[in-house]
């Protein structure tokens, strides 16, 4: 066929995305500020401007990465679960829990807080899933609801019951030193959290493509009705794969609260980053191995866009919109490659010539079917 | 030369931006009033022909004329305009409005801002009883049978004044009796002065309609033929390119013990209405057993329930001494049963994954593929590999989606797949529907062998030729009852089975037990 390879193309497109953002944001920028070079230059230049600000980047590449990690899996089986957030306070309070009882005081609480996340993330994951396998409820739905109650479980619990009495807080104390996370060079923000990160990358692509239950969750995703009839129990894969997935985001939850950069519980912890995680699992389209390289970019956009609000006279509110136009671009670009990617895929009918193009259909891709259904 | 043509078609070339020469200086000389069929495989480019012609491809190089007159074809738009009307294989109809809405849409007769609906509905019934399609104006599309859907399609461009009409294999979706409908309606519109393009791959249908044909073979013209002149086996030589025989051999072989046995089955559809009812019969190792039935009675449910993807109501399945009534998919498989389904695309292949996990997706639960929850791939990719090669498949490589294969290879792929288990017993569904000649023969072949090593198979099929051809036994379904069977086909005729299926008739119960 053609001499380029479609992975070309998609980085292209992805490179060509981001640099249209950047003209849009410079000019904002040229608009909106009296030192227009100053803002740009910590917009591009800041996050490497420090060992600390690198280390603020990477922290934030970690946790990019286990949401991006999180959500691609429940997307390549096709299903819009969006709980990671949820999953993500949940597993963090369970990683605090353990950090504030008297395990906290030995190192032990570091991997029993993450065991802690993981399983109470995969329960958390586990009743989205197990409602759509028994009762075919939207995952969109119930994974959002599920969302709020557990943001709203947990600062109920941090106000009344976890800070410190009549303080009127919303955090709890600091951890003990042996339950937050060593960094790994001093002074920065680079801790255990960014090895977790890499570990879940190799585990869950090994999970994907080389377990039985990562090519049954494919299978699933690619075609549910091809699954069943290829013998592959089609509901029980979907409740696993949404456990699995939550599990991470439990874990997501402990990198955020025994990690350096908090260390204790605080409410609104998460910051929304388990939607950008959603952006970078649509730009990796759902690669395991691709997430950490998407989040790395993303996360120095993110980074930059906040130094520029801290360092120039570009107002806050603009950083929004600046942040808003990135998204908006980079996910269409990796939108419309995985849409033309899925319509290429949708066969030709054997009476039209196999090799015809097909012409675009819009709205067509799995995003949308999984909405409609 | 007298007249000049209808419709000329010179020198077309087209070449998809892939590089596929999809028309190669195809000519085509159309004359008017008559119906001239377009025969070729999947892929032969007759399809991107008729794109050309109706305004949605543009050619490379070529011109088209129409009552000898040269025309530029720059949209369907313009097409339409010329007099060019075509009625695709997937209807384009609004299923929520009626008959009449359907045909006038975007030319409607207005009154003031309004849809004159009286208007419409008279003219729409004056057009339909000038050129014999019958169908009622007011119906709703969505509740009409496939058959009057169409008639709407041909009646939607007959509104907008077609003398051209292109039929894109108008037969794939109807019953037999539909297509005797279709006929009727398609020597009505040739009286009329109407010119019927006719696609299509089934050669017994073109030699009934058609007045001339055209062979298209590799994007190229391989033979223009006055239909009086032309015979099945010229044509099909002419398509494929070499001798290809559709005859089966009814050699001798054993019939051994009894595989399945189906007591009393009855299941429900997928809207919870009974589909299968009672039905009893059991097929034995070494031998195809037909089901012969009009589409939507019962068959596909009842070998829904045999696979395991659907959970009978009633009644008992036996496989060997086991009784498997309830069995999961995967518990049934493991037992020996494969299934070739109806709907490849939707059922049978996951189109992204490679061919290579296609092949092995029903063994991943099993060594050697498998080892403690672990994919060996390389074990993978021999075994899809030695499939591909054992069976013909035409690929360079089994890590690429299956999607990318032809329609005929996507098929392969399902066969041998489902074949390569070794089954006891093979659930063989419409299993050439859609494909071309060269690709059912293989199908066929494939069945027989299959038969021959002992495995018991039982196959549904539209088209009443091939089960005839191929089945040692046939049963007949009407309104999901068992209603006649047929130990030895040998002198059957469609017709004493087609009257069997519309359920005019029902042997005694005796004689269907007794062959059953």
């Amino acid at each position: 066929m053609s001499r380029w390879p479609e992975w070309a193309f998609e980085v292209l497109r992805t490179v060509l995305a981001l640099v249209v953002a950047l003209i849009i944001t410079f000019i904002i920028v040229l608009v909106v500020s009296a030192e227009p070079g100053e803002a740009f230059a910590a917009l591009l230049g800041g996050p490497l401007g420090s060992p600390r600000t690198i280390g603020v980047w990477l922290d934030d590449v970690a946790k990019l990465t286990l949401a991006g990690l999180a959500l691609s899996l429940v997307f390549q089986a096709r299903l819009f679960a969006l709980g990671a957030q949820g999953q993500a306070y949940l597993g963090g309070l369970a990683a605090g829990v353990i950090a504030l009882s008297s395990l906290g005081q030995s190192w032990l609480s570091i991997p029993l807080g993450l065991v802690a996340a993981a399983v109470t993330g995969a329960a958390y994951g586990w009743i989205p899933g197990i409602i759509k396998a028994r009762f075919g409820a939207n995952e969109i739905v119930s994974t959002l609801m599920l969302n709020y109650i557990a943001i709203d479980v947990f600062a109920w619990l941090i106000r009344t019951r976890i800070s410190p009495p009549g303080s009127g807080l919303t955090r709890s104390d600091p951890f003990p030193e042996s339950a937050v996370y060593p960094t790994l060079i001093p002074r920065t923000r680079i801790d255990l959290g960014i090895v977790i990160a890499i570990i879940a990358v190799i585990a869950i692509w090994f999970y994907l493509y080389r377990t039985k239950r990562g090519f049954e969750l494919r299978m699933v995703g690619f075609n549910p009705r091809f699954a069943e009839y290829a013998g592959i129990n089609v509901p029980r894969t979907i409740v696993r794969t949404m456990a699995v997935s939550g599990a991470i985001g439990g874990i997501l939850g402990a990198v955020f609260v025994q990690g350096s950069a908090y260390g204790e519980l605080a409410v609104g912890f998460e910051g929304l980053i388990t939607f950008e995680g959603i952006l970078v699992a649509i730009v990796a389209r759902n690669r395991p191995l691709i997430v950490p390289v998407a989040a790395l970019f993303y996360g120095y956009l993110r980074q930059g866009a906040v130094l520029m609000g801290l360092r120039s006279d570009v107002p806050t509110e603009m950083i929004g919109i600046i942040q808003g136009v990135v998204i908006l671009l980079v996910a269409s670009a990796g939108l419309y490659g995985w849409l033309r990617a899925s319509q290429a895929n949708r066969a030709p009918d054997t009476d039209s010539d196999p090799d015809a193009p097909q012409p675009p259909i819009i709205g067509g891709g799995p995003l949308t079917e999984q909405a409609v259904r | 030369m007298d007249a000049p043509f209808a419709l000329e078609m010179r020198d077309i070339s087209k070449r998809y931006p892939g590089g596929t020469l999809a028309n190669a200086d195809v000519s085509l000389d159309v004359a008017a009033a008559g119906v001239h069929a377009i025969v070729g495989e999947n892929g032969a480019g007759k399809s991107t022909l008729m794109k050309i012609l109706y305004g949605i491809e543009q050619p490379d190089s070529g011109a088209i004329l129409l009552d000898g007159t040269p025309v530029q074809i720059s949209s369907p738009a313009r097409a339409i305009a010329l007099g060019i009307g075509m009625v695709f294989q997937h209807f384009s109809l609004v299923p929520s409005l009626s008959v009449a809405e359907n045909v006038v849409l975007g030319a409607e007769p207005r009154r003031g801002l309004v849809l004159d609906l009286p208007a419409a509905l008279r003219s729409v019934g004056e057009l339909a009883e000038r050129f014999g399609l019958p169908v009622d104006p007011a119906a709703t599309v969505g509740t009409i049978p496939v058959g009057q859907q169409q008639r709407v399609e041909i009646l939607k461009a007959l509104y907008r004044n077609a003398q051209i009409l292109i039929l894109d294999e108008p037969t794939a979706v109807l019953t037999p009796q539909e297509v005797a409908e279709l006929f009727t309606a398609i020597r009505g519109l040739v009286a009329r002065g109407r010119t019927v393009l006719f696609i299509a791959h089934k050669l017994p249908e073109v030699l009934a309609i058609s007045d001339a044909i055209t062979v298209m073979r590799g994007g190229r013209v391989v033979g223009n033929l006055r239909t009086a002149d032309a015979t099945a086996e010229e044509l099909t030589r002419l398509m494929v390119g070499r001798d290809v025989s559709l005859q089966v051999a009814r050699t001798s072989h054993a019939v051994g013990p009894v595989v399945c046995a189906i007591e009393g089955v009855s299941a429900n559809n997928s809207a919870q209405l009974p589909a299968v009812n009672d039905v009893s019969f059991v097929v034995r190792s070494g031998e195809i057993l037909g089901i012969a039935a009009v589409e939507g009675n019962g068959q596909s449910e009842l070998l829904e329930v045999l696979s395991g993807l659907r959970q009978p109501t009633a009644g008992r399945i036996t496989l060997g001494a086991e009784d498997v009534t309830g069995w999961s998919v995967r518990h049934l498989r493991q037992a020996g049963v494969a299934s070739i389904p109806e709907d490849r695309l939707a059922r049978g292949l996951a189109a992204e994954a490679t061919i290579a996990e296609n092949m092995v997706a029903e063994r991943i639960d099993r060594p050697p593929l498998v080892n403690r929850g672990i994919l060996d791939w390389s074990a993978i990719r021999r075994a899809a590999t030695e499939l591909v090669n054992a069976y013909g498949v035409r690929t360079s490589s089994v890590q690429v989606p299956v999607d990318t294969l032809s329609g005929g290879n996507m098929q392969k792929v399902v066969i041998a797949r489902e074949l390569s288990s070794q089954p006891k017993l093979l659930l063989a569904a419409q299993p050439t529907r859609g494909i071309d000649i060269g690709a059912t023969e293989f199908v066929w072949q494939s069945l027989i062998q299959a038969r021959n090593r002992g495995a018991a198979i039982i196959l549904t099929s539209a088209d009443l030729t091939e089960l005839l051809a191929l089945a040692d036994r046939i049963i007949v379904l009407s309104k999901g009852r068992l209603v006649a069977a047929f130990p030895d086909p040998a002198n059957l005729t469609p017709e004493d089975l087609g009257t069997y299926m519309l359920g005019a008739r029902e042997q005694p119960a005796a004689e269907r037990a007794m062959a059953s």
